[in-house]
């Protein structure tokens, strides 16, 4: 069953297509990395699916609805788009709970949500003093605050260090023990071949690949494939 | 809906910035209001007026009105701010119905300006009252200043904290939009309504002076009362601006994108 149905979704920006008439499924509980160059339309696809861009065409429909139609949303779909998102002059926990209050989940689970993404330290501080790993760690709190099935992730690595990187990878992996369906985009291959099921890759906004890891890589490397496909672009 | 005032309540309260406004608005109103029986108690200030005048004392209690500035910015800051730190993107994955967002932070910014100017207000005429206790031989007030005015407060704080959402709604840029909010009540508003009385009196300045119903008459600071509208009129006028500012936040937030 497809958790995630992105059926010919086009979004253009004056005369150009950020996404060419793009149609791929995510299939339930499992890990999907969604691929693809700079500028090649992975996160315009990852706001025209939460809702955030309108489609100019087609649809990208969550367990078949829009997303603005699902009841108490958080608790189905939670979403990391980038390190923006929170408010600099207020703490950690004060951002959460502000998101808390709105999806109608107790204060306490911003406790444990802190805890879990190891921030409960720094929960009293104010976020623009947070360095960009701990903005990262506080995204996938507030993403995960409404213990959602369906985590989406625009580039959630981006500006870890390499002990980040092992934690985020960590987990991920713990995340996807429980079953949720996981929508990954990055640009850490290496890293991704490791941690990913199914694979995705689209560029100048079409789609031109996808399927399980072994089908599009075949014996070779995420790394290879992807050159290979994308025309060396990365 | 409840919970979704719950999380703009706490917008409102948790950012310093909005408490620095308030205690803003305390000190413009506080000072505003001080100062006017020294510079009224002057007879070269040319206002014609003297402070054994009640109209003249209601004039001084009346400035206690002039935070007014600082609902509006108020509302500007808890929409436009959404933009500014990115935390739009959260508040509409949570809800993703933008109607119903907006129609929660319109209600917000209501209360928030309308608390703003409550508060400011009170002081203004705390210190007001202070001020002419130096002023022996000033004159009593009317009784209905002391009402016209707390009620000017949270008519205009809430409406005008209704027209800052909008305002931050339609131009993104804050500081942008606070400049140009402030340019227009303290430039253009007052020069239309000095050289256009008849039609800027339908103007936000010119309504909530109104609705202070105070009875002044000082033609060379262009500023004569009996011209401008009837209290309750100014009043429902300036719900008027609410509602289509209101109105303009809607349409144009459920349209655009989310960046």
């Amino acid at each position: 069953m497809a958790a995630i149905a992105i059926s010919g979704l086009v979004k253009t920006y004056g005369k150009q297509n950020a996404v060419d008439n793009l149609t791929a499924n995510i299939t339930k509980g499992r890990i999907t990395g969604f691929l693809g160059p700079n500028g090649a339309g992975k996160s315009t696809t990852l706001r025209c699916l939460v809702g955030l861009s309108a489609p100019t065409s087609g649809t990208a429909l969550i367990y078949d609805k829009p997303y603005r139609d699902l009841d108490n949303p958080l608790s189905k779909v939670g979403t990391v788009l980038d390190s923006r998102g929170f408010h600099s002059a207020l703490t950690g926990k004060q951002n959460l709970r502000v998101v808390a209050a709105a999806a109608g989940i107790p204060d306490s689970r911003v406790d444990e949500v802190l805890e879990m993404v190891e921030l409960k330290d720094a929960a009293g501080k104010r976020m623009k003093i947070y360095s960009l790993g701990m903005k990262q760690r506080l995204a996938l709190a507030g993403a995960i605050l409404g213990d959602p099935e369906i985590l989406i992730l625009d580039e959630p690595a981006n500006g870890l260090d390499p002990a980040g990187i092992a934690w985020l990878r960590k987990f991920l992996r713990r995340l996807a023990e429980g079953g949720r369906t996981i929508l990954v985009s990055s640009h850490q291959l290496a890293e991704m071949q490791n941690t990913v099921d199914d694979v995705i890759i689209i560029n100048k906004g079409k789609l031109i690949a996808s399927g399980s890891m072994k089908e599009v890589i075949g014996d070779g490397s995420l790394e290879d494939a992807f050159l290979a496909l994308t025309g060396g672009e990365l | 809906m409840g919970a979704l005032l719950k999380s703009e309540w706490r917008k409102l309260i948790y950012a310093r910035a909005h408490w620095g406004l308030l205690i803003g608005a305390i000190l413009v109103a506080g000072l505003g209001t001080a100062v006017s029986p020294v510079i009224l108690d002057n007879p070269d200030s040319g206002f014609g007026l003297g402070l054994e005048q009640t109209q003249s004392v209601d004039a001084v209690y009346a400035n206690a009105i002039s935070g007014y500035f600082f609902a509006i910015i108020i509302g500007i800051m808890l929409m436009s701010g959404e933009f500014r730190h990115g935390t739009a993107v959260a508040t509409f994955l949570t809800a993703p119905k933008r109607g119903t967002v907006l129609a929660t932070k319109l209600a917000i910014a209501a209360i928030g300006g309308m608390l703003v100017m409550v508060i400011a207000t009170a002081a203004g005429l705390t210190a007001g009252w202070i001020a002419l206790s130096f002023f022996p031989d000033a004159a009593s007030p009317t009784n209905e200043v002391f009402i016209n005015t707390l009620l000017a407060a949270v008519v205009s704080g809430a409406i005008l904290g209704i027209v800052g959402v909008a305002l931050g709604t339609l131009v993104r840029n804050q500081m942008l939009a606070i400049t140009g909010a402030l340019i227009y009540l303290f430039v253009i508003d007052p020069i239309l309504l000095a050289l256009a009385p008849d039609a800027g009196k339908y103007l936000p300045v010119g309504l909530i002076t109104a609705m202070l119903a105070l009875d002044i008459d000082a033609p060379e600071f262009g500023i004569d009362t009996s011209a401008y509208l009837p209290p309750l009129t100014a009043t429902l006028v300036l719900l008027g601006y609410g509602a289509v500012f209101a109105t303009l936040a809607i349409a144009t937030s459920l349209r655009r994108d989310i960046e």
